[in-house]
């Protein structure tokens, strides 16, 4: 009986150093980061814009993060948040449509009843929301169901 | 001792049956069991890859189709018409490989194909699944902006169980629920929020009426206790959440009336998918 012990754990012993781990893929410290990834503090503050709209925007967003928003945090649930989705929507249409548009999504903004039955999520939570949306463009509308993750 | 004549037992027991050096795991049989597994394993790139090795045998019609069937089950559309179409008429699958052609064209959201296809070859050459063809003919009008056929004529090829279904998806295709988006600009300018409640945005619509009604209020509050300056910015700002509230109405509804498109279409694939595209079974594996 002990024979047989000892032959069974002889074996084992024999096949898990057949397949005992290689020096070359010996085990590592892994560098791991517990940090949020805070993107909104690595923001473009540039003012380079091909239209007067888009520069317009792009200033008054600045002032927006700079004297606002990179203090108080990335509070906004949406992306892109309310103050890029202005910037965008107004270098893609004008002025005027852009602060329409802008109106529009801030109102939105205040409604927090069921907003997860409406829109479509990106990967780190934030609720999907993009200006082609709203141009006023059927064609250029792609309905993304809500509950859907967006790799964005 | 039991344990060393245990051991010994299975060490002889592989030792009488090893693998026999002259099998030839390269011949058509051995290479065709090994790609009806994989077929049946769902791993149908390298299945396609094994039947095309051995493609061209004599005394074997199915392989042609099987390939196809393989290009058809990874997407690869394209290749999969292409063999289908390259089916021989003697093969035992000539009327599927014709009938999976329209399939493959609906899967690839080419309708117009699947028309020009039933009509130009279809009809000529399909004796078996002729009805099964024209209710794919028949559904490729509910993914276009075609005229469709008269409700009598639409309904033909279907039984009587499908009817009830079939006559839902033509009806909401001759008068889709759109939501006007004239109507509920209109009516988020005369009430603000009203525009948005009438596409189903409900809680919208009553953020959009309270927020430009306090603003407003606040607006002429401060204008009747003479605060001129302060007035006028809540002035500007309900001027503005009430024009965003108007656009966004529009808006709204025109997402609204994609959003309606994507789930009939949703509801159609997931519709013809559940009846497998009226392509038979063939039984090539056992849990098909």
């Amino acid at each position: 009986m002990l024979k047989t012990a000892y032959i069974i754990i002889f074996i084992s012993l024999l096949v898990n150093s057949a397949f005992s781990q290689t020096d070359w893929v010996r085990w590592g410290k892994a560098d791991y980061k517990y940090e949020k990834q805070n993107n909104f503090r690595h923001r473009n503050y540039g003012i380079e814009s091909e239209t007067v709209s888009g520069f317009i925007s792009k200033v008054t967003a600045n002032a927006y993060w700079f004297f606002i928003s990179d203090l108080d945090g990335d509070n906004c649930p949406f992306r892109p948040s309310c103050s890029s989705f202005f910037v965008e929507a107004s270098k893609e249409t004008n002025i005027i449509q852009g602060t329409l548009m802008f109106f529009d999504r801030f109102t939105r903004d205040f409604n927090l009843y069921k907003r997860y039955e409406h829109y479509p999520r990106v990967k780190d939570g934030h609720y999907y929301d993009p200006v082609d949306m709203y141009k006023l463009e059927k064609d250029k509308i792609k309905y993304i169901p809500p509950g859907v993750i967006v790799s964005k | 001792m039991k344990a060393l004549i245990i051991i010994l037992l299975l060490v002889v027991s592989t030792a009488v049956k090893p693998q026999d050096k002259t099998f030839n795991f390269n011949s058509p049989q051995n290479i065709r069991k090994f790609a009806d597994f994989l077929f049946c394993d769902k791993d149908y790139l390298r299945s396609a890859i094994e039947y095309q090795r051995i493609h061209g045998t004599p005394g074997d019609d199915t392989l042609r189709f099987k390939i196809a069937l393989c290009f058809s089950r990874i997407k690869n559309y394209l290749d999969a018409i292409d063999n289908f179409s390259k089916v021989n008429q003697t093969s035992a699958y000539y009327n599927e490989s014709t009938l999976e052609i329209l399939k493959t064209n609906f899967l690839m959201d080419n309708y117009y194909g699947v028309r020009k296809y039933y009509l130009n070859e279809f009809v000529n050459i399909n004796t078996k699944y002729r009805n099964e063809g024209k209710k794919l003919f028949n559904f490729s009008y509910l993914f276009t902006e075609d005229p469709l056929p008269e409700m009598n004529d639409f309904l033909i090829p279907f039984d009587e169980n499908e009817q009830g279904q079939i006559s839902s998806f033509y009806n909401w295709k001759k008068d889709p629920p759109y939501k006007s988006s004239l109507l509920a600009g209109i009516m988020s300018a005369v009430i603000p929020g009203s525009g948005k409640i009438y596409v189903g945005e409900v809680g919208d619509g009553i953020v959009a009426f309270l927020v430009t009604g306090v603003f407003a209020f606040l607006a002429y509050d401060n204008f009747q206790a003479n605060h001129t300056t302060r007035a006028w910015i809540f002035t500007a700002a309900a001027a503005l959440f009430y024009g965003g509230n108007v656009y966004g109405s529009v808006a709204a509804a025109q997402v609204h009336n994609v959003k309606i498109d994507f789930e009939y279409e949703e509801n159609l694939k997931r519709y013809l998918e559940k009846h497998n595209y009226y392509t038979p079974n063939y039984g090539f594996c056992d849990e098909e």
